[in-house]
C-alpha cells in the first residue's frame, strides 16, 4: 500500500494527491519533470526528509532550501537575487513546486504516514507556457491583473491552475470562501483557526 | 496570517462562535471555541513533528474520526499558501490592512510584515 492510499487518508484528498503527483512529474512551463522531482527533493531534505537527487543550479537548490523549510525569511533582495539568476518564470514555478510538496508531504505527517515516494518524472521538454500579460506590481514577481493571492502563479497558469485545484479539497474551493458556515469536518471557525495558526508558525504576515 | 485572523474573526461573528484572537499568537490564552484547544495543540504538535499521535488522539476525543484530517488538509493547505505569499511577496492590500488595524496592533503582527525589507 502506498502512503496515498493509507486508510487514514480521505479517498477524495488521496485523489488529489496523486494528481498533485502527476502534475509534479510532468514537465512545466521552464523545468522538465526530472528538474521539478529534483527541486522538490532539495526541499524535502531542508525538512529534514529523505536525501534525493538534487542535481540543480545552485540558485534553485538555494530556494528550494529556503522556501522549503525557512519561508518567512525570504525578503524582497533575495528574491531579487535569485530571479536575476533563474529568471521570473522559471523561479514562480519553483515556489509552486516546493509549496505543493511542503503541503503534501505536511498533511500525510498530520497523519502519521509515511512520506509518498518522489514520482518518477516524466519524459519531455518544458512547454514554455507563460502569460505574457503578467506585469510586475507591488508583488515582488510579475501577476496577471495586479497583486493579488489567487493571480499569485499567474505567469505561469498552469501552476496558478493547481494551486486552485489543490486548495479545494485541502481547504475549501475560492467559491466556498464565502460561506462563513462551511463545515468539512471542522467547521468555518475552527478552520480559520488552524489556518490563522499555521501562518503564525510560518511567521507569514499576508 | 493577518487574512486569516480576519476570516477566523469574520466566520466565528457570523456563526456566533465564540473566539478570543490572541490565542492565535499566544498559547497560553484559552481560544474559547469548542474544540479550539485540541485543534491549536494538534497544529502545533504537526507543525513541529512532536507527539503527533497524542494530539491527534485528543482531536479525535473532542471533534470526532474526521476531524484530524479536516485540519490536517487545513494546516497543509497553508502550508503550501504561506510559502507561496512569501516567495512571491504578496502585499497585504491597504484595505485589509485599515479593516484589520485593530487586530494587527492588539496581537503585534506588524513584526511579521517583512514586505519592504532588503
Amino acid at each position: 500500500m502506498t502512503p496515498f492510499a493509507h486508510p487514514a487518508v480521505p479517498s477524495a484528498v488521496a485523489e488529489s494527491l496523486r494528481a498533485t503527483w502527476d502534475h509534479l512529474a510532468r514537465p512545466g512551463a521552464s523545468w522538465s519533470g526530472a528538474e521539478r522531482v529534483a527541486i522538490a527533493a532539495a526541499a524535502r531534505e531542508a525538512r529534514g526528509g529523505e536525501t534525493g537527487d538534487t542535481d540543480l543550479p545552485a540558485a534553485a537548490r538555494e530556494a528550494a532550501e529556503l522556501l522549503g523549510a525557512r519561508p518567512g525569511s525570504a525578503r524582497r533582495e533575495w528574491v531579487e537575487r535569485i530571479t536575476a539568476d533563474l529568471g521570473d518564470p522559471r523561479f514562480v514555478e519553483l515556489v509552486a513546486i516546493v509549496s505543493r510538496l511542503v503541503a503534501v508531504d505536511t498533511f500525510v505527517e498530520a497523519l502519521s504516514v509515511e512520506h509518498e515516494p518522489l514520482p518518477g518524472p516524466a519524459d519531455g521538454d518544458p512547454t514554455g507556457e507563460i502569460d505574457h500579460r503578467a506585469r510586475r506590481g507591488a508583488a515582488w514577481v510579475p501577476m496577471v491583473g495586479g497583486a493579488s493571492i489567487t493571480q499569485s502563479l499567474s505567469l505561469v497558469p498552469s501552476e496558478n491552475a493547481e494551486l486552485e485545484r489543490f486548495h479545494g479539497p485541502m481547504y475549501m474551493t475560492f467559491a466556498e470562501m464565502e460561506d462563513p458556515g462551511f463545515r468539512r469536518g471542522l467547521h468555518r471557525p475552527q478552520m480559520e483557526l488552524v489556518a490563522a495558526r499555521t501562518s503564525a508558525f510560518n511567521e507569514c504576515f499576508y | 496570517m493577518v487574512s486569516h485572523v480576519g476570516m477566523l474573526s469574520w466566520s466565528a461573528e457570523q456563526t456566533n462562535t465564540p473566539v478570543d484572537l490572541r490565542a492565535v499568537t499566544d498559547p497560553a490564552v484559552d481560544p474559547l471555541m469548542p474544540g479550539g484547544a485540541v485543534l491549536l495543540a494538534f497544529t502545533d504538535a504537526v507543525l513541529t513533528g512532536a507527539a503527533i499521535p497524542a494530539a491527534a488522539a485528543a482531536v479525535i476525543d473532542r471533534l470526532g474520526g474526521d476531524a484530524p484530517a479536516a485540519a490536517a488538509g487545513v494546516i497543509a493547505n497553508f502550508q503550501m499558501m504561506n510559502r507561496v505569499a512569501d516567495g512571491t511577496g504578496m502585499p497585504l492590500g491597504k484595505g485589509s490592512r485599515l479593516r484589520q488595524a485593530e487586530v494587527i496592533a492588539a496581537l503585534g503582527l506588524d513584526r511579521f510584515d517583512h514586505q519592504d525589507e532588503r
